[in-house]
């Protein structure tokens, strides 16, 4: 037999290993389906501590996938949380009993970190009240399981708005908080994680702890961006501001990198107030700006516009005639592009939240139109976070691996300001380990227009993009997309360790959010 | 009669891969396996690094156990009569050699489905909303009442027989068998999975190292002697290749296969409340490796299940959407055009091809065209030109070939 030459210096891998699989480690992301050991004890005590538990089928099958679509898991029972006492003596009962619980806000996960593979499911979405406004602080306390879109709609009565939050209608903030939260004004407010000043959490033993940057503050950095692992959000305080009315302005792009460049020098100077990237593949590529004040928008116009690159709309439709003229093979890609831009445009100019030319209520605007265009039954939204002077290449090769997989697709991309009082929070998160003043992401969104494709596509999508963030050296945001697969790689096993650590020092079941990313 | 949400026919990868899709949902699933687990697999055992990855996303790493000796394979090599030979690495990374009696027994203890070993499947009754499956266990009837079946039973699938009793007949059907030799001496790299394009030899000839033995193995259309074939074979070997090998050991195993090119094979993916999967459904890869399109669209079947279930919808018209894309992929593998100017494969074969010197590519390329003229006799070659052309035409195959 021959023996495999082996160089010097060097041990002989395994070669059926995980790691013998070029390009990636992989390991086991769906994982077994927890056996049900002691669950009628656990049942029993449970009930005894008052908490109210739903069992069977048809409780649980609401809960059987997530907004990616492909993982599949029941619980074996639901609790939907009412308070932080319930949730606690919850935690405490599922760490006796060694019970895993796995915890779903708005169910917005993409890889099946909100879906149970048996154990409890906890639905926070029973805790969704606004608990106190304060206008002149500019704070608002929130019980967690509260949809952005829902506080939205409470702090307009006031004539305030939340700093920044994912553009859907159903993320919670507790889900948020706990992966990060992206809007087309985090390049100027930072990540919807960073605008908490202090959280509410029930740890995975069962205590309720209030804490800050000032109070628990090791707790509160590890919640904070920690995918769920130390503890349950119960309540926060985050940060609010004044509202106020958009004028937007749209800029376009053929070039996905000059669009890029353009974006990252406008978040560079502050010269917007709101600013990203949405595309029609890479053909259309719009810069989107937006403002609070007349006074930011003439400053920008005198100082700003002049140097972007892109077009106005007239303009750009005229280099699309002459480009798709000199194409004529291309129709099929010119006409969807067509047929997009009247789909999607006005759903930007509804008259009815547009007045004097502004638009009221992005939240609204941006989140309904999201679900209309780019919504589906799954949600399939690999994303990349790097820091800025990788993106463009981030962004090139995950387009390229877009155009590979699906026939049509959307790129978004923004900015994402850090705050370097914050760094302890970003430790193994979703900005990048070596991010310096800003973080770029871009989410890859397939359209999937009815088509049915396999897990398998969609997975071999994913796991293609994921691949070019490790070979980047990049993170995943919003979603927390991360793959338990994919974590070691990113951060390194010193650091994973640490963590994993700490994670056994405070759940010493493991039973919180099992096999999200340990 | 027991009552379940899923009963799956056979103990295999696709089995296991529906079962852990199934479980996961927390359907209440019964494998029905007709032999004592773990029961020993006709196979070569070489797993595509794509069945690797879904292995270990879905079960874990493979115990050491599951796989033979060498543990892993680093690619395939092309042999042809002009003695040219094109070695070609996988995509990504060394590959498991799989021990088939092993890895598939713990594949289907990781998805967590409850198996009933020694119980042969025997018939079914699809009575709308739900089926009787009739089985023996241990000699002995016994029936269970399902909501849906999925039969992944391998290519002489008996689910298959069930619900298409004329399919057996409306396909030709090939033996692949194999023998076990000591080695006397083997230039032939134990790192490769060894393939010949040699129409003297058969329809599919192939040879690696096992467990310190090397295993020749025929394929020819169903009729031909296998005694007779091997001996060809393996004076071929000795003559061209220097491969000195002592008499087969007793152990020779084969059987039937229902592999025609993939990309004109009748897929069955069943009636009703039954569902076929795996190879039993057609899955093939090109040079044969079936393991990697059965976990796929095993799990596929489970999913499809757990949408029908959940959505309230016909569960043929949800699994036949969502297993479209295995069947494109598939398909591609063996699509001319796909092969010339893509990469559909898990090996680079364009670029082995252009490492040649013009001369080599020519003989090659020549000593392909042979090959595949032993094939005539089954009228493919319209067919494949049909369809490959399909595919850039109109974006995909036709479906007219599902059943």
């Amino acid at each position: 037999m021959n023996i495999p030459p082996v160089e010097p210096g060097t041990v002989g891998p395994c070669p059926v290993a995980p790691d013998a699989l070029q390009g990636i480690k992989r390991q086991q992301t769906n994982p077994a389906r927890w056996n049900g050991a002691g669950w009628q004890d656990f049942v029993a005590a449970l009930r005894s501590a008052g908490v109210e538990l739903t069992e069977g089928r048809a409780a649980c099958g609401a809960y059987v996938t997530d907004a990616g679509g492909t993982a599949y898991g029941q619980p074996h029972g639901v609790v939907i949380a009412h308070s932080a006492g319930e949730v606690a003596a919850l935690l405490r009962t599922a760490q006796a009993h060694r019970v895993p619980v796995t915890v779903r806000g708005g169910g917005l996960t993409t890889e099946g970190e909100a879906v149970a593979y048996g154990g409890v499911l906890l639905d926070m979405t029973g805790m969704s009240r606004v608990l106190a406004i304060d206008a002149a602080a500019l704070t608002v306390r929130v019980e967690a399981g509260i949809y952005w879109h829902s506080l939205a709609e409470e702090l307009r009565r006031e004539k305030l708005d939340y700093l920044s939050a994912p553009l859907n209608l159903t993320s919670s903030v507790g889900g948020t908080l706990g992966v990060g939260g992206i809007d087309v004004n985090s390049a100027r407010l930072g990540c919807s994680a960073d605008q908490a000043l202090s959280l509410q959490v029930v740890t995975p033993t069962g205590e309720i702890v209030e804490c800050s940057d000032t109070e628990n503050a090791e707790l509160f950095q590890r919640v904070i961006l920690g995918y769920g692992q130390f503890g349950v959000i119960t309540e926060a305080t985050l940060r609010i501001r004044r509202y106020t009315p958009l004028s937007m302005h749209y800029y376009y792009y053929s070039s996905l990198a000059t669009a890029i460049e353009d974006l990252q020098m406008l978040d560079r100077n502050d010269a917007s107030d709101y600013s990203g990237i949405l595309t029609i593949m890479d053909c259309a590529v719009n810069l989107l700006v937006a403002f609070d004040s007349d006074e930011r928008e003439a400053a920008f116009r005198r100082d700003w516009e002049a140097r972007l690159r892109g077009h106005g709309e007239f303009g750009f439709a005229l280099c699309m005639l002459g480009h798709y003229a000199l194409r004529p093979w291309k129709a099929g890609e010119a006409l969807y592009l067509l047929k997009r831009k009247q789909a999607v445009f006005p759903e930007f100019r509804r008259p009815e939240y547009m007045r004097d030319g502004k638009m009221h209520d992005r939240s609204v605007v941006f989140s309904r139109a999201v679900w209309k265009h780019w919504g589906s039954r799954n949600m399939v939204i690999p994303d990349l976070a790097t820091p800025a002077d990788r993106f463009v290449a981030a962004v090139e090769r995950g387009n390229a691996v877009c155009r590979k997989f699906f026939p049509h697709y959307t790129l978004y991309c923004v900015g994402i300001k850090l705050r370097p009082e914050h760094r302890p929070h970003y430790e193994m998160s979703c900005v990048p380990p070596d991010a310096e003043g800003w973080a770029y992401g871009c989410e890859f969104e397939p359209m999937i227009e009815g088509e049915v494709y396999s897990r398998d596509h969609f997975q071999a999508f994913k796991n293609a993009i994921y691949d070019i963030g490790v070979d980047l050296g990049a993170s995943y945001y919003r979603f927390g997309g991360m793959m338990k697969g994919y974590i070691r790689r990113v951060f390194g096993d010193a650091l994973v360790d640490r963590h994993l650590a700490m994670k056994r020092k405070a759940d010493p079941a493991m039973i919180l959010n099992r096999d999200v990313i340990f | 009669m027991r009552n379940v949400d899923v009963v799956i026919v056979g103990a295999s990868l696709a089995a296991a891969a529906a079962a852990k899709r199934l479980v996961d949902a927390g359907l209440e699933t019964v494998i029905l396996e007709r032999k004592e687990l773990p029961r020993h697999k006709i196979c070569s055992g070489i797993l595509s690094p794509r069945g690797h990855r879904f292995l270990l996303e879905n079960f874990g790493p493979l115990p050491p156990e599951t796989l033979h000796q060498p543990t892993a394979c680093r690619g395939v090599t092309f042999h042809f009569p002009s003695m040219v030979s094109m070695p070609m690495d996988f995509f990504h990374g060394t590959t498991p050699h799989l021990h088939r009696k092993y890895s598939d027994h713990w594949a289907i203890q990781r998805s967590g489905a409850e198996v009933h070993d020694q119980t042969s499947f025997a018939g079914l009754e699809d009575k709308a909303d739900h089926v009787l499956v009739h089985a023996r266990q241990n000699g002995a009837p016994v029936e269970y009442r399902a909501r849906q079946v999925i039969g992944a039973d391998g290519p002489s699938s008996l689910v298959v027989r069930a619900v298409y009793p004329d399919y057996t007949k409306q396909i030709p059907w090939f033996f692949v068998g194999q023998k076990f030799h000591e080695i006397i001496d083997c230039p032939l790299s134990s790192d490769y999975f060894h393939f010949w394009f040699h129409p003297g030899l058969g329809h599919y000839t192939w040879s690696h190292a096992r467990d310190g033995r090397q295993i020749v193995g025929v394929g020819f259309k169903r009729g031909d002697n296998f005694a007779k074939k091997h001996q060809v074979v393996e004076q071929y070997l000795r003559d061209k290749h220097g491969v000195q090998l002592k008499p087969a050991a007793d152990d020779h195993e084969g059987c039937a296969e229902n592999f025609g090119p993939s990309l004109i094979n009748r897929y069955l993916f069943g009636k009703g409340n039954v569902l076929v999967t795996g190879q039993a459904a057609g899955f093939l890869n090109m040079i044969g490796e079936g393991m990697s399109c059965a976990l796929h669209s095993g799990a596929i079947s489970g999913e499809a299940i757990v949408e029908a279930q959940r959505r309230n919808r016909p569960v043929q018209e949800i699994y036949r959407r969502m297993i479209a894309s295995e069947v494109r992929r598939c398909s591609d593998q063996w699509n001319p055009l796909k092969i010339a100017f893509e990469r559909p494969h898990e090996a680079d074969f364009p670029e082995a091809l252009m490492k040649l010197s013009w001369r080599e590519r020519g003989l090659v390329l020549r000593d392909m065209w042979r090959f595949i003229v032993l094939f005539k006799e089954f009228k493919w070659g319209r067919q494949i030109a049909s369809a490959a052309l399909q595919r850039p035409l109109l974006g995909g195959y036709s479906m007219q070939r599902w059943q």
